[in-house]
């Protein structure tokens, strides 16, 4: 058993690559703030069973490859479920961005994440202090 | 897809695709403001045009992500402003002289809407900064 298979570290671990990727929908919000038509997007977040696995969310479905010559479909692909419902606000050039919603999302979005490894860095210590090296 | 490590560094490239963009608006903007009143070298001829900065989001394929770039920059059709002044070698045969079409509440409140952007970009690129330096923090606990 490794240690990235602790209940513990596997769902920290879940939960910061969520975050790292909920930065890069976030940045792509924010630079796209002044594009015409442009969506905001957000993730949804993830659910954890008692193993650390996620649940309780379907993945985005993968485009079925029916030949060996088919491209596999470039684009921010994303491992986590996608939240389509975000920006309600348009504005007449059909850009949904709210920037101070974006601000607000993307503090929490590291705050959340500096919780979560702190208490990855907490775990690991307390197997330290487990193994008589603490 | 890109590898999951360097998402971090995609949100860093986003971002500062955002802020070249907004530079790009800021450019154009400095540029009709410098040119609020430069009228035609010869009589009767068209002003400066006032130039506006369009934005669209492309896909950048080494990077996997949607970026922001600076389209085109279209000129403004709206109507110059007209002046009577005889006197001005840019004068028309009945003494009227074009002034560009630049309104300067409107660029300036460009420019407050185009900084408002970059200093969000701004903002994106510490915050990213700072959960990177999180990630670091795990290795020297």
């Amino acid at each position: 058993m490794s240690i990235n298979d602790l209940p513990v570290l596997s769902a920290l671990r879940t939960k910061m690559q969520w975050h790292q990727e909920r930065q890069r929908v976030l940045s792509e919000n924010v630079s796209n703030s002044d594009t015409p038509k442009f969506r905001p997007r957000d993730l949804v977040e993830p659910k954890l069973d008692k193993s650390g696995a996620v649940t309780g969310s379907m993945g985005p479905l993968a485009m079925t490859v029916t030949s060996a010559s088919h491209m596999t479909p470039s684009g921010a692909a994303s491992s986590f479920d996608q939240n389509k419902n975000a920006g309600f606000e348009t504005r007449p050039a059909g850009n949904a961005v709210n920037l101070e919603e974006e601000m607000m999302k993307a503090a929490s979005n590291q705050m959340d994440y500096a919780a979560a490894t702190s208490l990855y860095s907490k775990s690991l210590h307390l197997l330290k202090t487990a193994i008589g090296k603490g | 897809m890109a590898n999951d490590s360097s998402d971090f560094a995609r949100s860093m490239a986003i971002a500062t695709s955002g802020l070249r963009a907004q530079a790009g608006r800021m450019r154009v903007i400095s540029e009709n403001i410098a040119n609020a009143d430069s009228t035609s070298q010869t009589s009767g001829g068209d002003p400066y045009r006032r130039k506006v900065p369009t934005f669209s989001s492309a896909l950048d394929r080494t990077l996997d992500a949607q970026v922001v770039t600076l389209g085109k920059i279209k000129p403004d059709q709206s109507n110059f402003r007209v002046k009577y002044e005889p006197n001005n070698p840019a004068a028309d045969a009945t003494g009227n002289v074009k002034y560009p079409n630049v309104n300067s509440v409107v660029e300036m409140t460009d420019m407050r809407d185009a900084q408002r952007s970059y200093e969000a970009n701004l903002n994106i690129i510490s915050a990213t900064r700072r959960m990177i330096q999180r990630t670091l923090d795990i290795l020297k606990s």
